[in-house]
């Protein structure tokens, strides 16, 4: 599993070093026996989301070919442990307390009101909780925000100094 | 419709006479204001994208989260007329380049656009923003309408944080990932 070590010194916001988040490291594993782990409707909830094929585009064709399909496959299965884990109750949603377990578990150390707009934005079904695809999504712009932004702090403080466009470039690159 | 004993009624005088609040009033429930869900019912009833086929829910989220100032998630009348201007200077615009009025424009169309809106943009991150916006190499009416909403709110949100008007911001890791996210 690939680990996000972006690290800020003291105890300023930011990520530990060590979390770790399934990896988008697609090595060729391939669970073409449908095992049962993930059913029908929970990968066609999980694809439904239009995001999906941007995500794992990595050609920039507007696409994905069977090759990246099945590390698709292999991802989702991943992300629905992580989900399972933090779904305590087993609501088949997560709600505000366990997403903040689940982030500060990836190793995020980020404010309260944070996650109020974090379901804000994802939670598609306006329950003011996270389905499985929401989270999966939540959890992955989160992360390569994290990254564009540890690209940007070359001394590692958790600041960066931007200008206008570099700002709307990072941006428009991820959301 | 009762219009004089309306819960959330009229802020100004003339409202009532307005005919932007029959379409908002339609719509809105109790508390006077509108989630995107209505939002989308509201703009489509009142015919705004024109002759283009009205919004999609993601692009009424974003519409409601820009002008979404005590993050409630909805928006009230004086909101929704901000927005309809809004809207409607960006349609105008729009129009003027989709000159074979296919529904669609280019990148190279957007881009112009953008200027003559007053975004000052190098050719690389109007390329990018065309990237994530365009479907077969061309971007319609709501994705247009997505892209203006979300640099209108970027922009906003830039500009309250450069208080020296240096074109230069200084963001600590927390507020970057809240101001990316609340858009």
């Amino acid at each position: 599993m690939a680990a996000c070590s972006y690290r800020s010194p003291g105890a300023g916001p930011g990520l530990a070093a060590g979390a770790a988040l399934p990896g988008q490291c697609f090595c060729g594993t391939v669970d073409k026996d449908r095992s049962g782990v993930i059913s029908d409707t929970e990968l066609q909830q999980a694809l439904s989301n239009g995001e999906w094929a941007t995500m794992f585009d990595r050609e920039n064709k507007a696409g994905v070919n069977f090759s990246e399909f099945t590390g698709v496959w292999k991802y989702i299965t991943d992300w629905q442990n992580v989900f399972r884990t933090y779904d305590r109750d087993n609501s088949g949603m997560i709600d505000k307390n366990e997403l903040k377990q689940a982030l500060s578990g990836f190793g995020y150390r980020l404010s309260d009101q944070f996650h109020d707009i974090l379901i804000r934005k994802f939670d598609r079904q306006g329950r003011g909780q996270i389905a499985f695809d929401d989270f999966i999504q939540g959890c992955i712009v989160l992360q390569r925000l994290t990254d564009i932004f540890r690209r940007y702090d070359t001394d590692q403080d958790g600041w960066i100094q931007v200008s206008y466009e570099q700002y709307l470039s990072m941006v428009f690159s991820i959301v | 419709m009762q219009y004089g004993g309306a819960p959330g009624g009229p802020a100004f005088p003339g409202q009532t006479q307005d005919p932007l609040y029959g379409y908002f009033a339609a719509v809105a429930g109790q508390d006077g204001q509108i989630d995107a869900d209505e939002l989308q019912r509201c703009l489509t009833q009142s015919g705004i994208a024109g002759g283009y086929k009205p919004f999609n829910l993601e692009t009424c989220r974003l519409m409601v989260s820009m002008l979404d100032r005590d993050m409630s998630g909805k928006m009230g009348f004086n909101e929704f007329k901000e927005l309809w201007a809004v809207l409607n200077g960006w349609r105008q615009h729009f129009i003027s380049f989709d000159t074979d009025r296919s529904g669609t424009v280019d990148p190279q169309e957007l881009q112009k656009a953008l200027t003559t809106m007053g975004f000052r943009l190098s050719p690389q991150a109007v390329n990018s923003i065309a990237k994530r916006y365009s479907t077969n190499g061309k971007i319609t009416f709501d994705d247009y309408i997505a892209c203006c909403v979300k640099l209108r709110a970027l922009t906003d949100s830039f500009r309250r944080r450069d208080t020296a008007q240096q074109g230069v911001v200084n963001f600590p890791y927390d507020d970057f990932i809240q101001c990316v996210m609340s858009v």
